[in-house]
């Protein structure tokens, strides 16, 4: 197999992790959640802190990993989120996405994994980052 | 080559659909049900958004929830679809509101709210006739 294909597939073995993306942008939320589906994960979209709330309190619906810029409109902007997150759902891992720099030190408390992903992102630094996440919640 | 020599292949990719539907949670409904039938599906929650993306990627099949949030309804894009003679079919989600359906008639394809989800699939797998039927 090329070694220089840009998607990287989950292992066969390994359960997809629910990723579910945050992102008012639609068309980088769609290449983001397109290139995450390539890679065999299973995507939900919202396209702001509220939507992800009502995604995450849907009993028929099972996230793994939240995956969200900081910069929205509305109400609920990515940290405003990603504090939701740790107060109703504790243990579900968090990534924040920001073209901001003043972004990363808030992120660094928010966020399990370290420091925001800054804008712009490579595909597969989030790919690579989500699958870390999944790792270490599996062992915890 | 004249033109009986042309052999019409069969389509390879999945048909691409938009859906367009305010609420996440039946967006996120419809969406999963499509793409768990193998077309490609991309997602926006409202007008504005549904027309970036018709403006950037081609779209096989629109499916449009009257009214979505946003300055511009639903409706507007179906016609501005046609008006721009895009290779997308359409097919309208409409509540019990008279005047919306009168106006989504002329379109055709009308879904009535409230539907079941296998209503849409069977609707677009008929309208795009995929994965299609052997000759």
């Amino acid at each position: 197999m090329s070694t220089t294909s840009t998607n990287i597939p989950l292992r066969a073995d390994a359960p997809a992790p629910t990723v579910l993306v945050v992102e008012d942008e639609v068309l980088i939320r769609l290449v983001i959640a397109d290139y995450l589906r390539e890679c065999g994960y299973k995507v939900h979209e919202a396209v702001s802190g509220e939507e992800a709330i009502a995604i995450l309190q849907a009993p028929e619906v099972s996230i793994d990993v939240v995956f969200s810029d900081v910069e929205m409109p509305g109400d609920m902007d990515g940290f405003a989120l990603a504090r939701w997150v740790r107060a109703n759902k504790p243990g579900l891992q968090v990534i924040l996405t920001s073209g901001a720099e003043r972004s990363a030190d808030i992120a660094a408390t928010l966020c399990e994994a370290g420091p925001l992903m800054k804008k712009p992102y490579a595909s597969q630094d989030v790919v690579e980052r989500i699958r870390q996440l999944a790792a270490r919640a599996k062992l915890s | 080559m004249n033109a009986a020599s042309v052999t019409v292949l069969p389509r390879r990719t999945p048909p691409s659909i938009l859906v367009v539907e305010n609420d996440v949670r039946i967006r996120c409904l419809v969406s999963d049900e499509l793409r768990a039938s193998d077309f490609k599906v991309l997602e926006a929650s409202h007008a504005e958004d549904a027309l970036t993306v018709l403006d950037a990627v081609r779209i096989d099949l629109l499916f449009i929830a009257l009214d979505p949030s946003g300055e511009q309804s639903g409706l507007e894009v179906a016609r501005l679809v046609r008006m721009r003679r895009m290779p997308t079919r359409v097919i309208l989600a409409i509540g019990d509101g008279m005047l919306a359906k009168a106006a989504a008639e002329d379109f055709g394809l009308i879904l009535s709210k409230p539907y079941q989800t296998s209503d849409i699939v069977e609707l677009v797998i008929r309208t795009l006739n995929w994965p299609e039927a052997p000759a």
